[in-house]
């Protein structure tokens, strides 16, 4: 089971709420027969300093509505190559601060290295296929 | 005839603009829209050899014919993450 989504501005503690209670509503039933042996966890967060600046935030800019078909296109499919129980994966468009969240990925599995992998190649995917740009804010 | 491309992020800041007009043949392909795209719009800087456009909001394959009324977008350093 996979849920993608795009949201405005920052990931914050009330969308993070929101996002654990989808990822929790997610396959109960595999949940409830113990599939999931490992669950892990990426946040990505903006940082002070790029290439030496300081930033004062990050704009994102997505291509709609291919951003979220690759989106959607790559979640399913790491999920089924790693035969994960499931995925969630979350993307800000618009402003995001220095200090906030931009980006969530969870994912969940029978054991630790395939979700270690499938985080990895999610990530590494999506920084090649799913068309979100940003652009610098200087402070 | 003339397609309109759009683009996004660095190359877009580099243009200062959101989309360009190529020029190109009747019933061009995806490679030569992006050989006459680099050619007339040296501004932009170097294209990256991975860019890749997009047709109706799908990945196209280079030898893929486009049409007058598709849209396209140029995806190339895509920063997500």
């Amino acid at each position: 089971m996979v849920h993608t989504a795009f949201i405005e501005g920052p990931i914050d503690a009330e969308a993070r709420t929101r996002v654990h209670r989808r990822f929790e509503s997610m396959s109960p039933p595999r949940v409830e027969q113990g599939d999931a042996g490992a669950s892990v966890r990426f946040e990505g967060i903006v940082r002070r300093l790029e290439a030496g600046r300081e930033l004062a935030a990050l704009l994102y800019q997505i291509y709609e509505p291919m951003a979220t078909r690759e989106f959607d296109r790559l979640a399913c499919d790491v999920a089924q190559r790693h035969s994960l129980v499931s995925l969630v994966a979350v993307h800000s468009r618009g402003r995001v601060d220095v200090g906030a969240t931009s980006f969530i990925l969870e994912v969940r599995a029978a054991h630790r290295a395939e979700a270690i992998v499938a985080l990895g190649e999610f990530i590494d995917r999506m920084k090649q296929d799913v068309p979100i740009w940003k652009r610098p804010i200087w402070a | 005839m003339t397609v309109t491309v759009l683009i996004f992020g660095p190359l877009a800041d580099a243009a200062q603009a959101d989309r360009l007009s190529v020029r190109v043949p009747p019933h061009p392909t995806t490679d030569q829209v992006l050989c006459e795209l680099r050619e007339q719009h040296p501004t932009l800087g170097p294209i990256p050899p991975a860019a890749r456009l997009a047709i109706n909001h799908s990945f196209a394959k280079p030898d893929s014919v486009i049409s007058p009324d598709d849209e396209l977008a140029l995806i190339a350093l895509v920063g997500g993450g």
